[in-house]
């Protein structure tokens, strides 16, 4: 299961923000949230406008240490997914949009162009968020927001039972390799019964971890630690702003004087 | 059944957002008064259960596609509805917000879809009225069949409406139902089978974790009468036959999506380029469906049998 040992991995490493993230998480999510207003406002049939919006991904990428090449690497496998629903509109919209050459281009593929643009640009903005701002400080920075605590207890509870069920999960899988001999097929019976196991397992053992948070003194929601950074900073609303203007000018100024219109 | 931002337009996500956002704060008050000890720790580790369950794919026969399950019944019936949409709300936001699954911007349509659908219509309508606080496995896998399937074609249902209205896809609404239907038809009825399993095992090893039997002894939990019992079951079926209709009028004419393309473009010639596209639903797949679609008659009637026969045997 190597998918589960690399989600695994990605736990351990998204849990907390990036070196280079000084921004508070508040911040980063205020300015995703504006981004993919913007991104997703552009009308289908002018690509030409959403390539601008390119600018925030790759800058805030470079910014924040996580560098847009990686950003880009996974963003990439959106793009089977949007093509499952887009590849009908170069089908069905066959009306000529303009030449190239003497080639014509139908307006079918230029829609299609902008859905694999916009599937692409709102990927990497949310990876960017992700990989700079880290798990934890998302969830305070969505309490502060006004995000009911139950809700924020609740994400905080499944990232942490995620790791023990995933490591009960490899347990289990190493068990039954180790037993197998090489076997690849087992009934479907055997399944219902792992996963049934699994399920148990899982939470008996979550059933011990909040006895033991109880008698520590648990009071139903997780408390924030004292050293925790506040919502938002000087830095922090220079960032917001300077980036809100910056989005917003790119998305309502005309550029169409350096990339034509269509 | 994830929705990408690319797909939905800023008028749509926004909206859906604030109808999520709404049943989130809606559950998040009546999660807040349940008196159950162990909830906290229960959603926890249910809600990462489950998100590991989703990420197991499983291929459908016959169609070269796949799908994974959403949890939602599974959830509700170990539960109940209000702490299993938190739960998997939960599971959803992180999906998004830390393996970038599902947009952002369409979070509050994929909370609607998969969330709400499962839990807070599917488990109430279809599941409590068949299942009960029963733990034989003939019922429980009935109502898991039928609450998974209902569940997740309402789901496609709903995800294809706001693709459309988000005016994103070409593909018109009558054929991309076509398209999701069916698929969503056979990945309900794996995720029917999984859930019953996994509620069969818990039936038999801990019947009171499920939520209908935790609470059996509260005189309000049996407040469903007889009467509301028969409209709801009658809605499930009518809602069934439907969603098998709908496969079997799909598979009836396979040519269907490239001939209605064709006909809306105009250009016969079309026809052979649209073929790999609509692939996923190959001609041999009649006979499938039709055999998916029987078994699901028999799950229903099977349901139908047992409450009729457990309230003539109460009476007696």
């Amino acid at each position: 299961m190597p998918k589960l040992e690399s989600a695994l991995i990605s736990l351990h490493a998204l849990g907390r923000p990036a070196a280079g993230g000084r921004i508070t998480a508040t911040a980063s999510l205020a300015v995703t949230l504006v981004y993919l207003v913007a991104v997703l406002s552009v009308p289908l049939y002018a690509p030409q406008r959403i390539v601008w919006l390119a600018v925030y991904p790759v800058v805030s990428a470079e910014m924040s240490g996580i560098g847009f090449g990686r950003v880009f690497v996974k963003s990439l496998w959106v793009l089977p997914l949007v093509a499952l629903i887009g590849m009908f509109n170069p089908m069905i919209d066959t009306e000529t949009a303009f030449t190239v050459g003497g080639v014509a281009v139908s307006r079918g593929w230029v829609s299609f162009t902008s859905i694999a643009l916009r599937g692409m640009l709102a990927v990497q903005a949310v990876l960017v968020l992700t990989l700079s701002a880290g798990f934890f400080d998302m969830c305070d920075s969505m309490r502060r927001l006004g995000c009911p605590r139950v809700l924020v207890t609740q994400m905080q509870f499944t990232y942490r039972y995620m790791i023990v069920v995933i490591e009960e999960a490899l347990g289990m899988d190493r068990a039954r390799k180790s037993r197998g001999f090489g076997r690849k097929s087992y009934p479907l019976g055997m399944w219902g019964r792992m996963v049934g196991q699994l399920f148990v397992r899982s939470y008996e053992r979550a059933g011990r971890i909040h006895r033991a948070m109880l008698s520590r003194g648990f009071d139903g929601t997780m408390p924030t630690p004292s050293s925790a950074a506040p919502a938002m900073n000087a830095r922090s609303w220079t960032y917001l702003a300077l980036w809100t203007a910056v989005i917003v000018a790119l998305r309502l100024l005309n550029l169409d004087f350096v990339t034509p219109d269509i | 059944m994830h929705m990408a931002d690319a797909l939905v337009s800023a008028p749509v996500a926004i909206t859906a957002g604030v109808a999520a956002a709404t049943l989130i704060v809606v559950a998040s008050r009546k999660v807040a008064k349940i008196r159950r000890d162990d909830i906290l720790p229960l959603m926890g580790v249910m809600g990462a259960f489950v998100f590991a369950a989703q990420m197991i794919n499983f291929s459908i026969p016959g169609t070269g596609s796949s799908g994974h399950i959403i949890g939602g019944v599974l959830l509700a019936a170990l539960m109940g509805p209000w702490a299993a949409f938190i739960t998997l709300a939960s599971v959803l936001i992180i999906q998004c917000l830390v393996f970038a699954d599902g947009g952002l911007m369409a979070l509050g349509c994929n909370l609607i879809n998969m969330g709400a659908m499962s839990c807070l219509v599917a488990y109430p309508l279809i599941y409590k009225p068949i299942a009960g606080g029963s733990t034989s496995r003939w019922k429980i896998m009935a109502a898991s069949v039928a609450a998974c399937v209902v569940g997740l074609e309402a789901g496609a249902l709903l995800v294809t409406g706001e693709t459309e209205l988000s005016g994103i896809t070409a593909l018109p609404a009558s054929q991309f139902l076509m398209f999701m239907l069916p698929i969503h038809l056979a990945i309900g009825v794996c995720e029917g089978l999984a859930t019953g399993a996994v509620l069969c095992f818990v039936a038999g090893y801990k019947p009171d974790m499920l939520y209908s039997r935790a609470k059996s002894d509260e005189p309000v939990r049996r407040s469903l009468s007889r009467r509301t019992k028969t409209v709801l079951i009658a809605f499930a079926a009518v809602a069934l036959v439907l969603a098998v209709s709908f496969t079997w009028i799909a598979s009836s004419d396979p040519d269907g999506l490239e001939w209605s393309i064709s006909r809306i473009t105009g250009a016969t010639e079309l026809a052979e380029a649209v073929t790999p596209a609509t692939a996923v639903m190959p001609d041999y797949d009649s006979t499938f469906a039709g055999v998916l679609g029987g078994l699901i008659v028999v799950a229903l009637l099977w349901g139908f049998c047992s409450i009729i026969f457990r309230k003539r045997h109460a009476k007696a």
